[in-house]
């Protein structure tokens, strides 16, 4: 099963694709659920002249199977040392080749003596986006610093890390919400790990449906001005509400479970996602991550998107051996530490 | 058929005739009782194999705890369609999706390239055509997991399912499936309920997300002590 580390820890060899550059600070316009929205770059329309095809009832037509692969490797962060969005020419290469090795030379001891499977299971091995970061704002390319409040939550966290963690493994409870097969969580859904990187939309009139192959959950999303529910009604995936911006679909999301938890942010996590076609083949992605209650300012990430595969069903839970043999093999290594005289 | 949609009924409870009864729950009163409900199958009865009907036995006689739905296991085709919970259909240009609150499971049905399932799923693999104004839906690709209803009803990996949803009116869809396993059963067989448009003002699906509701039954003799 894919792991979150696969995003910050992977490798990519030479190329050069699309470059998306950042534009230097200005007041950021607010949604109309009243978040504000960081500029995020140049609009691509203005280098193209790409008409946005519609549906049959006029939305923007963002039909289609998008994935999230060629993005792969494209460390969450920048690395500290590295200054620029993205590079290219023989700056480029370098850093593709670095990827690949440190990729590579990770994957076999992830997790201890375990790891996390040969190289030629991973979808997408060898991409080469030129950027340097998923963070696009702000300029950095990090995520801005926690308040004091959510440090102080992170420090009375006992365990974490899943799986790949030094546990305690007492309960299905002490592992994540991925492990257990719960759920992806948002916005991490969309973000490349090693396979099901891929996301379906389908449009009908007044909503859009996106339907995310890792653990197959779908989200039916109203476009029709409709009310959020009221905050008594939480959810893994939170409650949704969109609207278009121009050629744009802007996707309000509150209402998270307190069970939630994105670098940090649980019940009081909102995101603002953006999306946007850019070509036949293409697919812009931002989310605007807001949390006055964990991070000191909102903070943006992107993501360039383009033509996927349909989905396989992935039944994570009904093939969920692993949580059996992990909790079992915890029981065993604790029956193994019972001195002889006792057994 | 943008909407969301609801079966009414016990064809969860047993596709067959059944009277009221107990379950051993007895904790729970009444609560824990199985309603009465009237068969939806045509002819009344499944027709099994002999070999097969003593599994439907050993399923009920292994109920709860060998009922997929109990361990949240995506329901497949037709189940998910009567499950107590409501689905949506979302009517795309090229596909069709139907999303079911239950688990989060969901099904694209392609309208338009048909292929073969390349692996078998829960869900199985559905190609869709129209007959007039019937959306007429062929599922392929079953595993051997998924039952009929809470009654241990259920089928091999050979199972192939014709689904037929016509409009009577705005708000009622008739729904018909039917079955065709020859390692089951000894003939195709066919069930047939209304599904309701669910007519609340700004209603949606929510979330059921079962894991957790069943990680006890799964996994709890491995905690610790």
């Amino acid at each position: 099963m894919a792991r979150g580390w696969v995003v910050a820890a992977a490798i990519i060899i030479a190329g050069a694709v699309c470059v998306w550059p950042v534009s230097a600070q200005a007041p950021a316009p607010a949604a109309p659920g009243g978040l504000p929205v960081a500029p995020v770059g140049k609009s691509p329309a203005k280098h193209s002249k790409y008409s946005v095809p519609r549906t049959p009832w006029g939305d923007p037509d963002l039909e289609g199977v998008w994935s999230s692969d060629e993005e792969a490797g494209v460390p969450f962060e920048r690395p500290s040392g590295q200054a620029k969005a993205a590079v290219d020419g023989s700056e480029l290469e370098e850093l593709l080749e670095q990827r690949e090795q440190q990729r590579a030379n990770t994957a076999p001891t992830v997790g201890g003596a375990t790891g996390a499977g040969p190289t030629h299971w991973y979808e997408n091995w060898g991409r080469k986006s030129a950027r340097t970061s998923l963070v696009v704002d702000p300029v950095d390319g990090r995520v801005p610093p926690l308040t004091a409040d959510a440090e102080k939550r992170q420090q009375g966290r006992v365990g974490g890390g899943g799986s790949f963690g030094k546990g305690p493994f007492d309960k299905p409870g002490d592992f994540s919400l991925y492990d257990r097969c719960i759920t992806r969580g948002l916005p991490s859904v969309m973000f490349p790990a090693i396979y099901n990187n891929n996301t379906r939309i389908v449009q009908a009139p007044g909503y859009v449906a996106l339907t995310y192959e890792m653990i197959h959950e779908t989200r039916v999303i109203p476009l029709d001005g409709r009310p959020f529910v009221a905050h008594g009604l939480r959810g893994y995936l939170g409650d949704a509400r969109a609207h278009w911006e121009g050629d744009t679909l802007v996707i309000e999301t509150q209402s998270f479970s307190d069970k939630t938890n994105y670098r940090g942010a649980g019940a009081t996590l909102q995101l603002v996602e953006r999306f946007r076609r850019v070509s036949g083949k293409g697919l812009r992605y931002e989310v605007t991550v807001h949390d006055p209650h964990t991070f000191s300012r909102p903070w943006t990430a992107a993501l360039n998107l383009g033509p996927g595969v349909d989905l396989f069903e992935y039944g994570c839970h009904e093939g969920n051996y692993a949580m059996r043999n992990m909790l079992s093999a915890a029981r065993a290594a604790e029956k193994a530490q019972v001195p002889a005289a006792k057994k | 058929m943008n909407g969301i949609w609801q079966s009414v009924g016990t064809a969860n409870w047993n596709l067959e005739d059944h009277s009221a009864s107990a379950t051993a729950f007895w904790q729970l009163g009444a609560i824990g009782a199985i309603p009465a409900g009237q068969s939806v199958v045509e002819g009344g009865t499944i027709p099994y194999l002999p070999a097969a009907l003593k599994q439907r036995d050993a399923n009920r006689a292994g109920w709860p705890k060998s009922d997929p739905e109990a361990k949240c296991y995506m329901p497949g085709i037709p189940r998910a369609t009567y499950m107590p919970f409501p689905f949506q259909i979302v009517q795309g240009q090229k596909d069709i999706l139907f999303v079911y609150e239950y688990a989060s499971s969901n099904r694209i049905v392609h309208m338009q390239n048909h292929s073969e399932a390349p692996v078998d799923s829960w869900m199985g693999w559905s190609n869709g055509t129209w007959e007039g104004d019937t959306l007429v839906i062929t599922v392929n690709g079953f595993n051997d997991s998924t039952w009929f209803d809470r009654a241990g009803n259920h089928h091999s990996d050979g199972l192939t399912v014709v689904e037929r949803y016509t409009m009577q009116g705005d708000n009622v869809l008739q729904y018909e499936a039917t079955m065709t396993d020859p390692k089951t059963f000894s003939r195709p067989w066919k069930i047939r309920m209304p599904l309701y448009r669910r007519l609340e003002p700004n209603v949606q699906l929510l979330e059921f997300k079962c894991v957790e509701f069943s990680e006890e039954l799964l996994y709890g003799d491995l905690k610790k002590k």
